[in-house]
This record gives C-alpha cells, sequence and structure tokens, in this order.
C-alpha cells in the first residue's frame, strides 16, 4: 500500500517534471523568438529609414535638375526673342498666382510656374536674320517668325515627363487668342487649353509692362485699357477678372523681380 | 494520401507537401493570421508521419523572411519533426542567401533547439 502510493507519487513528480521542462523550454524559446524578432525589427527600421532617405535626396535631385533644365531652356528661349533680365520668372509667378486664383490645385499651378517659362523655346530653331531683323517683320518673315510656337511644341511633344509635356501645350498655344484669331491652329474659348490661356496673359502683360531696344513700356493705365479692351478677344475673360481682383499681387511680383537697369 | 500545394502570395511562403517524400516551404512568411494559415500544413504533415510517410522525407525550407509568429510556428513544425524522427528518417535543408543574416540566424536557432535533427545550412 505504502509503496504503491511512493510509486504514485514518483510518477506524478517525473510528469510533473517533463511538463515543467517543457513549459521552461517554450518559454526560453518564446524569449529568443522575441528578441530576434526585436532584432530584425530594428534592423529593419534602419534600413527602411536609410533607404528613404536615399530615395529623398534622389527625389529632391531628379527635381532641382529638372527645374534648372526647365529654367535654362526658358532662358535660352529668352535669349532668342527680344525678351529680356526677369521676363522669364515674372511670366512664371504670374501664371502661378493666374493658375491658383483660376482654381487650378497647388501641384499644377507650381508645375505651370516651372513650365510656362518654356513657351518661346521654338525661337532657337528660327534663322538668325529673322530673328534679329530691325524693323518690322514683312509678311514671309512674320511667318516664319509665328512657325516658334509649334516648333517649340515638336521639341517637347516627345518627352513622357508631365511637366515637359505641358510645357509643350505651352508653347504651342500660348499665341492663340481667345475669339479665335490666334496662332497656330486659330483654337477658340476653352479649345486652347488654361495653361496655354494662363501662359498667353502672363507674357502679353510683362512684355507690354517692359522696356525693349525698341520700343518703351507702356504705362499702367494703358496696359489696364488694353486689358478690358481684350476680355474675350484676345484673353480669356476669367483671367482677365482674376487679373484685374488681384491686380496688386501681379504689380508686388513685378516690383519684386524688376530689371535691373544696365 | 494527397499531395498539398499552396501558391506564394505577397504574405505567404509557396508550400509543397509531397506524399512521397519530399517538403518545401519558399518565401516570405508573415500573414495576417499565421496561425490559421499553417494549420492546414501541420495537420498534413502529422497525418503524413501518422500513416504513409516515405522512408526518407527531405524538407527544405527557405524562408526570405518572417515575423515572430511564423518564427514560433516554424518551432513548432520542428517540434513535430522530431517527434517524428525517432520512427522516421528526416533530412532538413534550411536554405539561405549570404546576405540575409537573420534567416542564417534562425537556420543556427533550430540546429541548437533540436539537436535530434538533422538540419544543413544550405548558402544558396
Amino acid at each position: 500500500m505504502e509503496n504503491k502510493l511512493v510509486n504514485e507519487i514518483e510518477e506524478l513528480q517525473k510528469s510533473f517534471k517533463q511538463m515543467s521542462d517543457k513549459l521552461i523550454k517554450d518559454i526560453h524559446r518564446q524569449n529568443k523568438i522575441m528578441e530576434r524578432s526585436d532584432k530584425r525589427q530594428q534592423q529593419e527600421y534602419d534600413e527602411l529609414q536609410n533607404r528613404l532617405q536615399e530615395v529623398q535626396e534622389l527625389q529632391n535631385e531628379i527635381e532641382e535638375t529638372q527645374r534648372e533644365v526647365v529654367f535654362t531652356m526658358g532662358a535660352i528661349g529668352e535669349s532668342r526673342s527680344k525678351e529680356t533680365g526677369n521676363h522669364v520668372k515674372r511670366v512664371a509667378e504670374y501664371s502661378k498666382i493666374l493658375a491658383l486664383h483660376y482654381g487650378l490645385d497647388e501641384k499644377e499651378a507650381e508645375m505651370l510656374k516651372q513650365a510656362s517659362p518654356m513657351h518661346d523655346i521654338g525661337k532657337v530653331a528660327i534663322p538668325d536674320a529673322v530673328l534679329n531683323k530691325p524693323g518690322r517683320f514683312d509678311e514671309h518673315e512674320r511667318k516664319i517668325m509665328d512657325t516658334h510656337a509649334e516648333l517649340g511644341y515638336e521639341m517637347l511633344k516627345m518627352s513622357n515627363r508631365s511637366l515637359l509635356k505641358m510645357a509643350a501645350t505651352v508653347a504651342y498655344e500660348h499665341h492663340e487668342k481667345y475669339n479665335g484669331t490666334g496662332y497656330p491652329n486659330k483654337l477658340k474659348g476653352e479649345e486652347i487649353h488654361i495653361h496655354g490661356r494662363i501662359t498667353a496673359l502672363a507674357d502679353v502683360f510683362d512684355a507690354l509692362g517692359s522696356d525693349r531696344c525698341y520700343k518703351k513700356a507702356w504705362d499702367d493705365e494703358k496696359i489696364f485699357a488694353l486689358f478690358k479692351e481684350e476680355r474675350g478677344e484676345h484673353f480669356d475673360p476669367r483671367l482677365i477678372d482674376i487679373f484685374f481682383e488681384h491686380l496688386d499681387e501681379f504689380l508686388t511680383i513685378r516690383d519684386t523681380f524688376k530689371d535691373v537697369a544696365e | 494520401m494527397e499531395n498539398l500545394k499552396l501558391e506564394a502570395t505577397k504574405y505567404t511562403p509557396e508550400i509543397s507537401l509531397e506524399s512521397s517524400g519530399v517538403i518545401s516551404m519558399v518565401g516570405k512568411s508573415y500573414p495576417e493570421n499565421t496561425f490559421e494559415f499553417y494549420s492546414p500544413i501541420i495537420e498534413w504533415v502529422e497525418a503524413y508521419f501518422d500513416g504513409s510517410a516515405a522512408d526518407t522525407t527531405v524538407v527544405n525550407m527557405e524562408i526570405l523572411y518572417f515575423n515572430s509568429s511564423s518564427s514560433k510556428l516554424f518551432f513548432d513544425f520542428f517540434d513535430l519533426l522530431e517527434e517524428a524522427s525517432a520512427n522516421h528518417t528526416i533530412e532538413i535543408n534550411w536554405i539561405y542567401d549570404e546576405e540575409n543574416e537573420s534567416a542564417l540566424e534562425a537556420g543556427q536557432d533550430f540546429i541548437e533547439d533540436f539537436e535530434a535533427l538533422k538540419i544543413n545550412l544550405v548558402k544558396k
């Protein structure tokens, strides 16, 4: 009897030992899994952070390069035209605020700011003899000159980059007029892309208000009178309304980026 | 016994259980519900060793990435193999990429914990 009890207790002891060994083993294992897992997580997170930073830097680099290339192209275009100084910069800024007040979102407006300076890039392909001719163009020369819109479009349209695609549209359509009498395609009203309509206004406003070797700057009253006259003719009436509503913003930009007298 | 084959998904490895004696898991393992995902696998393996296991069973594990639940599950799976190894011949290949340090470490852990099992670390 006594022995039986001892045997039972010994059996219980054995199975208790087995069970507790297994539990201890499981706990150790669990700890090991957690430790490993923490270590891995740390490495992964570090790695992720590093990669993210690399991507960020690359992205900045790409965007910066794009901005520079685009701006330089704009400057090249301008160097082939009779515009000077900060014209490109001002057109860019005017375009952006027109875009924002028209209701385009910040991203699109910022892109237009970068794309609009390229509107005259087609002029690089206009022969010097025409481009630099003093005085008025005859009909034939005028025709050659006017091809710069299409030439710019041809140069840029092959790109898959959205910014250059936008610039292609701007180059193509910045001489179209709202009433359908512009060139090269005599587009009318909203057939002209909003980016084209905006750049047209920004470009003309700046050109009229600047001194050129062949003309004095128009005074503001004369420009405003023309704009009112051309509302719905040359220019999108909504954009003209925006222009007068936010005139102070345009004048601030003109003042900020004014050409320094040489 | 029917073979069981699961295609890899974004979160789970390709799994192939063949009654001829080859078990393999290749890919990543971080399922949303790890224990649910692996329960048919564990069931298959249990049934396999209870019944018609081949003379030699080869287990090829090539796990590139795994979450901690999967890690726990692999331990359970190896427990099962260790138990079966008393009556069956089992060979395990833990296949890892040289650059994948955590895969190598996991393999080393299994070797350390399962002395009765024959586990080969195989560099890809």
